[in-house]
């Protein structure tokens, strides 16, 4: 099979970054310095029963390179901890925030690829006119603000038009499913919005400085050559050939986006991962913020793997 | 002397750069985008430096009630403690660009000792440094920092080593790259050939031509390290005891000052590093592309070529 | 009979990036008969490429054209870009420099050739593939190539599928730009013989642009030399060879290297003159070993000095001067 070598270079290469991710957080939490810290036995609230019991599971008690073996074996059963702040399994509290995080991630996401494609494609289509300076402007200057600045600037404008925080109406007693869809994506759309403002920024530059690149090529001139009109051009070779830089780059800004979605998530209440590791700094939640980063960084890794193989796909001169 | 005619396909080799400030300032002057990056960026550097002096009223100093409207002695408005406005942005700016700074001295220590030493011997060092550097990009900047700072306390210091830890990758690359070209050219290769050392070689030869790509590329670092100090200060893990311009964001945030209806005191802190990160990001990126020039005739754009009307041989043409 | 594509005094202006013009071509007139085969020489930056780009309008919207370029008799540069789409690859055609890049690479070879067959018309669908296939075996390659890459082909090969490709849609000019540069001796030799070939049994008048001489002495009739973006001479390429009228084509020529001779081939001392200026008197002067007085000041015009001869050079005239 084609490349079968770059696909299992690109996979181990995965493998081995979750692993120093995942050791990484086994440093930084068990570790560090002060037991409040490395102490996962320290559940506010929980009786002297269970603090041992925690103990035990964790094996507090034990050497450094034995807690290590224990810990990676739990993470493969997905045992993450107790949370210090609501002493439900760290688990658990990431699962529900994941699935509050991803489509509000995923709407800001896409409308920033669609957005900012179109204006890229423009700018570098129009270059030296006024559309391009102005497309490039707008670009760098939401590129530029703070993601939770914007959050705060769109509260502004739009408080009282569109809800400014949480995920749901507080006061809908047992609504319908369709309501209640209504519900969320109404209150997904600013911050949703922010994101998507953002990253459009990055996107734009990232599309029009690929298809600039893509346009000075040799094929590109005997495209025009062969008789084919300008935007066909464009639409049949160009394109095609910028979507590989575009790959990566997107690929890229995953980090990014994550940061994005920390910083929204607090601005606007929105009670998935980003809001979930911002709630366990205020309270030195350490058992949840040992798995919110696991999780994030595993999902960067996750995504960044997704775009090697789509660039493999794209790509057919990859064959090592 | 005699020069062949030239074949296609020979490319003159790029003079050494001779004098260092010579081509930054050159590009500054010349392109637009330089200019204004550079422009704003002095200004926002100069207020903040001199805040201590110009700054028009005292940074603990209660001028009136707390979210106080703009006024004409407080053209900004004031703050949740009744400060004023003005003044804390200026003090502000001075944290910020602190940070900034600072964090970004780090990662280009780092970033640029590694491109230099990856790029100049290239070989197995060059793979295992880059091995590195894969696995420092793509664990995901903030979280890393959020989770250090919350471990081991707000302070600046620590601040300023968790962002530059995580920026040098970057410069890392580029610098890397740039090494790489420098050390075929000819005149390296010569001091080679005549016994330099690879100390005295690096130190003459390579870091001269290094050095405006390097600042290029430690102005854009400076824009992300601001952004991630105003991130990491808006999450409550700034320290506590300096003011920078996104803790001035955290407290109106904390102290509900939308509801309160100041907008004075959110607009105008992210206004002002938005300009800082979009100067710094406007001034790197034209340094970098005159360094690095990629530029290439566009085949196909929206106009085309233009005609103009017959013009005789012999007559005053354009 | 007009020619089969003829320019009259065409030139070509780009706007530089600072402000200011660089005046590339400066009123070249051409003619290229039905079949015959021409070859446009001079060193490089002299502005024989722009030539031939502008010949199919592959100007970049900084250029200013102006001039008339006639296929058939018929002014197709008159309306720019629009009266200059229709002709290109049905009449004109061309072979880049570098045919390494003129295949886009994320698609086959194959299906960039479908693509001319379908956009002209010529056939469509399964037609078109077995035509390609057809193009390809006419220029030495198997046809079971036409479903791979280009990176997946040599440089020869590539250039040799550029050539079906160009060919594709029978036009009656072929211009090669280059076509052999970046090609080692062997390929070289294959890739000229292909041309020959080819133009010989489609009846094919080729404009072959370059500055390696000795290809041009093997392919064409006639030839035409370039200097800063004017000609300095045109002729048959024996007369050139052997009685140049033109300094400029005598250094040329001499600095061959010639398989017969002894000797290093001779260099020309100094450089072309810049472009993006207005330049008084005979811009080869500079380098001229010949220069007189009347070079400094006074531009030497383009004089037929035998049939089918003309040169550029005030020293013809003085020759007629003292001849009478």
């Amino acid at each position: 099979m084609r490349g079968a070598d770059y696909l299992l270079k690109r996979t181990a290469f995965a493998i081995v970054t979750v692993f120093i991710a995942v050791s990484i957080n086994f440093v930084l939490f068990r570790l560090a310095p002060g037991s409040a810290v490395s102490n996962l036995s320290r559940v506010p609230h929980a009786t002297q029963e269970t603090r041992n019991a925690l103990k035990q599971q964790f094996g507090l008690d034990k050497s450094r390179g034995e807690q290590y073996v224990l810990y990676l074996k739990q993470l493969v059963h997905g045992n993450f901890g107790v949370s210090f702040a609501n002493s439900q399994p760290v688990a658990e509290n990431l699962r529900t925030a994941i699935a509050n995080t991803l489509p509000m991630v995923l709407l800001g996401t896409l409308f920033a690829i669609i957005v900012g494609t179109f204006t890229g494609v423009i700018a570098a289509w129009r270059r030296g006119t006024g559309a391009e300076g102005a497309t490039v402007t707008s670009a760098l200057a939401f590129y530029s603000m703070p993601t939770h600045w914007l959050g705060l600037m769109l509260v502004i404008l739009f408080a009282g038009v569109l809800p400014t925080g949480g995920m749901t109406d507080d006061f809908l007693i047992n609504p319908s499913w369709w309501t209640h869809v209504q519900d969320v994506l109404k209150h997904m759309i600013l911050p949703s919005l922010t994101l998507g403002l953002v990253l459009f920024g990055e996107y734009t530059l990232i599309v029009r400085s690929a298809m600039l690149e893509t346009l000075g090529e040799d094929y590109i001139l005997t495209a025009r050559a062969k008789g084919l009109k300008p935007w066909a051009i464009v639409r049949k070779h160009a394109l095609r050939n910028a979507m590989l830089p575009i790959a990566t780059l997107v690929a890229l800004s995953l980090g990014y986006i994550v940061a994005g979605a920390i910083l929204v998530e607090t601005v606007f209440s929105w009670p998935g991962i980003g809001r979930a590791v911002y709630d366990a700094v205020l309270a030195r939640d350490y058992p949840m913020l040992q798995g919110a980063f696991l999780v994030l960084t595993v999902s960067v890794v996750f995504f960044n793997l997704v775009a090697d193989l789509l660039y493999f796909r794209l790509d057919p001169r990859i064959t090592q | 002397m005699s020069i062949v005619i030239n074949e296609p396909g020979l490319i003159a080799e790029p003079e050494p750069i001779r004098s260092r400030g010579g081509i930054l300032w050159d590009t500054i002057r010349r392109r637009p985008s330089a200019t204004i990056g550079a422009t704003i960026l002095s200004l926002i550097v100069v207020g903040a430096a001199l805040a201590p002096w110009i700054a028009p009223y005292d940074l603990h100093e209660q001028v009136g009630p707390p979210f106080g409207a703009p006024s004409w002695q407080h053209p900004l408005g004031l703050d949740d403690g009744g400060v004023d406005m003005v003044t804390l942005l200026m003090w502000g700016a001075r944290i910020s660009l602190v940070v900034g700074f600072a964090a970004t001295l780090v990662s280009m220590l780092i970033g640029g000792t590694i491109g230099v030493v990856a790029g100049y011997f290239g070989g197995k060092v060059d793979g295992i440094l880059m091995r590195i550097t894969d696995y420092f990009l793509v664990i995901p900047d903030v979280p890393l920092m959020i989770v250090v700072a919350a471990i081991w306390g707000p302070s600046l210091f620590h601040i300023v080593i968790v962002i530059g830890i995580l920026l040098w990758t970057s410069t890392a690359r580029v610098i890397r790259a740039q090494v790489k070209s420098v050390r075929e050219r000819v005149y390296v290769k010569r001091a080679r050939a005549l016994g330099a050392g690879h100390v005295r070689i690096v130190m003459r030869h390579v870091l001269p031509q290094v050095a405006p790509l390097l600042i290029a590329n430690t102005v854009l670092t400076i824009a992300v390290a601001v952004f991630d100090e105003t991130a990491l200060a808006f999450l409550g893990l700034g320290d506590p005891s300096r003011i920078s311009l996104g803790k001035v964001i955290e407290n109106a945030f904390q102290r509900a000052a939308i509801s309160a209806g100041a907008w004075w005191a959110i607009v105008p802190p992210g206004v002002l590093v938005a300009l800082l990160i979009l100067s710094c990001s406007l001034l790197g990126q034209a340094l970098e592309d005159a360094l690095n020039p990629r530029l290439r005739v566009a085949h196909v754009s929206a106009r085309g070529f233009r005609l103009r009307p017959l013009v005789g041989r012999n007559a005053d043409a354009v | 009979m007009s020619a089969l594509l003829e320019t009259e005094d065409l030139q070509v202006w780009f706007d530089l990036p600072r402000g200011g013009t660089l005046h590339a071509v400066q009123g070249i007139s051409l003619g290229l008969e039905r079949g015959e085969r021409l070859g446009l020489v001079g060193e490089s930056g002299c502005g024989k490429t722009t030539t031939a780009l502008a010949l199919m309008g592959l100007l970049p919207a900084s250029a200013t054209v102006s001039g008339r370029v006639l296929l058939n008799g018929i002014d197709i540069l008159r309306g720019a870009e629009e009266t200059m789409r229709p002709h290109r690859w049905v009449d004109l055609s061309m072979v880049f420099q570098g045919a390494m890049n003129a295949f886009n690479p994320v698609k086959t070879v194959g299906s960039q050739i479908v693509e001319v067959l379908e956009l002209h018309h010529r056939a469509a669908g399964r037609a078109a593939r077995v035509r390609t296939g057809e193009l390809l075996a006419a220029v030495g390659i198997p046809d079971d190539r036409a479903g791979r890459y280009p990176h997946e082909f040599s440089g020869g090969m590539r250039q040799r599928a550029a050539i079906a490709m160009a060919l594709a849609c029978n036009p009656s000019v072929l211009i090669a730009d280059e076509p052999t540069t970046a090609l080692d001796v062997m390929v070289q030799a294959q890739i000229l013989e292909l041309l020959d070939a080819l133009c010989r049994d489609f009846g094919l008048a080729l404009l072959l642009v370059t500055h390696d001489l000795p290809i041009v002495a093997q392919l064409c009739d006639r030839a035409a030399v370039m200097y800063a973006g004017e000609l300095v001479e045109h002729g048959s390429v024996d007369t050139l060879f052997h009685a140049p009228r033109h300094p400029y084509t005598r250094l040329l020529f001499a600095a061959t290297p010639d398989l017969h001779g002894d000797g290093l081939p001779a260099s020309i001392p100094g450089a072309p003159p810049r472009l993006d200026r207005q330049n008084e008197g005979c811009p080869f002067r500079p380098r001229c070993d010949r220069a007189f007085a009347r070079c400094v000041d006074e531009r030497p015009l383009l004089r037929t000095v035998a049939p089918e001869h003309g040169a550029a050079c005030h020293l013809n005239d003085v020759a007629a001067e003292v001849a009478h």
